[in-house]
């Protein structure tokens, strides 16, 4: 860096001429300027100078235009580039969103299933929660039965006693209570109504 | 009809759920109550009903707290005396029966297991309601899942009438812990304790450390309450016959009466 700025300082104003049109900088802008103003002051106002300034600054000037002419066709060139990238992008988006639209159109609260995943979700929250109940309701009458059994075993009830039909549709989370005679399950499982007396 | 209760009744308790005296609290810092014997009146109604055999008596105790805290470990120390090392998260909720007799009453406690799992929320709390007791249960090698008791909790009573069910923080896996170190996660759990109004109590279901100990006192208070509750129903129905034979006797004072009769009791 230290080394261009050197070459710059001893080319003086004049150097910017001579620069890469793409590589100029706003202070060559300005020494370009500064340059073709003195040229100007010279044919003026110049009446002490020996030589013609005018075919110097003629060349000065067509050198700037030829510089802006090359910018131009660059900047012309790259527009074009980008226009071009821009209308490839939209149309790709667009065939993207045609092509899976469920894919895409998923809101910030959706989920993505892989069907061939055996692991993947499957089942909803009112099927588990009709198991939960029954997988209860089964576990209540083995507990019934279990101690009926234990009741037969040590001989507490004889053996042709009639027990009463359990009904065990009452080991749900909330229960509609407030029947007389409850069976001993009922009596287990929902005791909600008993509490608002 | 009277099958059903009567079942229950014929068959025998465990010997070892049968609780005579009352049993005692953890810590005096935060516990529910600090008398050890049964209330007068719960010790005498007990005393007829032993030989009037009337009804069964059930609680409803409900488990909350994060996952992996040791829910379930602690209900089947206690239910039936295992241990199992292998972490199965419960599915939703289960349940247990135990059967106890306290004070020559028999007397049921129906354990609500429920999924720590957030998943498993919506479907857990749908059986807190009616709780007479709620767990609230931490890991005290894990101050993480004491801080979230609070919510449990608070999830729990939502679904309960305020002040109807005793409330218990439960510190499980104390076998992991130094006893310094056991003590230090305890001064913080039972200023939670007594924040929440509950009583506290540390535990091992691996050891069995204070499990018995802890359900034993949990099912006494669940029961003297109750007790006390039917106690006090049987009250309110006496009251209103003997207000109506001031009635037929003396007309014209029943307006200002200064009977001990709430005036609230009417309207039931």
């Amino acid at each position: 860096v230290t080394g261009a700025t050197m070459e710059e300082l001893d080319s003086g104003p004049e150097g910017a001429f001579q620069k890469n049109p793409f590589e100029l900088t706003v202070e060559d802008v300005y020494d370009i300027s500064y340059v073709i103003g003195r040229d100007f002051l010279k044919i003026t106002g110049g009446s002490e100078s020996v030589s013609n300034p005018v075919p110097d600054l003629q060349f000065k000037v067509v050198r700037v235009l030829e510089m802006f002419e090359t910018m131009v066709n660059k900047y012309n060139l790259t527009l074009e580039e980008l226009k071009m990238e821009r209308d490839n992008l939209k149309a790709e988006v667009e065939r993207l969103i045609t092509e899976s639209p469920s894919w895409l159109n998923l809101g910030p609260d959706k989920m993505v299933i892989d069907l061939k995943d055996p692991n993947r979700p499957r089942f909803t929250v009112q099927e588990l929660r009709a198991v939960l109940q029954e997988r209860n309701q089964l576990k209540a009458q083995l507990l019934v039965a279990q101690e009926e059994l234990q009741c037969y075993k040590s001989g507490i009830l004889p053996q042709n006693e009639q027990t009463a039909a359990i009904e065990t549709e009452s080991i749900t989370p909330s229960i509609k209570g407030g029947n007389e005679e409850k069976t001993m399950i009922k009596r287990l499982f929902s005791f909600k109504q008993e509490k608002q007396t | 009809a009277m099958m059903n209760g009567m079942l229950h009744l014929a068959s025998p308790v465990n010997r070892d759920r049968i609780i005579f005296k009352f049993p005692k609290w953890y810590t005096p810092e935060a516990c529910l109550q600090f008398k050890d014997h049964f209330h007068t009146q719960v010790r005498t109604a007990c005393q007829e009903r032993n030989a009037r055999t009337v009804g069964l008596k059930i609680s409803k105790v409900v488990v909350v707290g994060d996952l992996y805290v040791g829910k379930t470990c602690l209900i089947n120390r206690f239910c039936k005396d295992i241990f199992d090392r292998d972490y199965k998260a419960t599915i939703g909720v289960d349940f247990e029966i135990e059967r106890f007799e306290i004070a020559g009453v028999p007397y049921n406690l129906q354990i609500w297991d429920t999924a720590g799992q957030e998943k498993f929320k919506c479907i857990a709390s749908a059986y807190y309601r009616g709780a007479q007791v709620i767990i609230t249960v931490f890991d005290l090698a894990d101050i993480k899942t004491l801080e979230h008791t609070k919510q449990w909790l608070e999830d729990a009573l939502k679904e309960n009438e305020p002040g109807s069910s005793f409330i218990f923080l439960v510190g499980t896996k104390k076998d992991l812990l130094s006893h310094a170190e056991c003590e230090r996660t305890e001064s913080d759990a039972i200023k939670i304790a007594m924040e929440m109004q509950a009583e506290y109590w540390s535990v091992s279901a691996k050891t069995g450390e204070n499990v018995k100990e802890f359900f034993f006192r949990m099912a006494a208070l669940a029961f003297e309450q109750s007790m006390l509750k039917e106690l006090e129903k049987n009250d309110e129905t006496i009251a209103k016959i003997g207000e109506g034979d001031l009635i037929s006797i003396d007309k014209v004072s029943t307006e200002n009466s200064d009977s001990r009769i709430p005036a609230n009791i009417s309207c039931c």
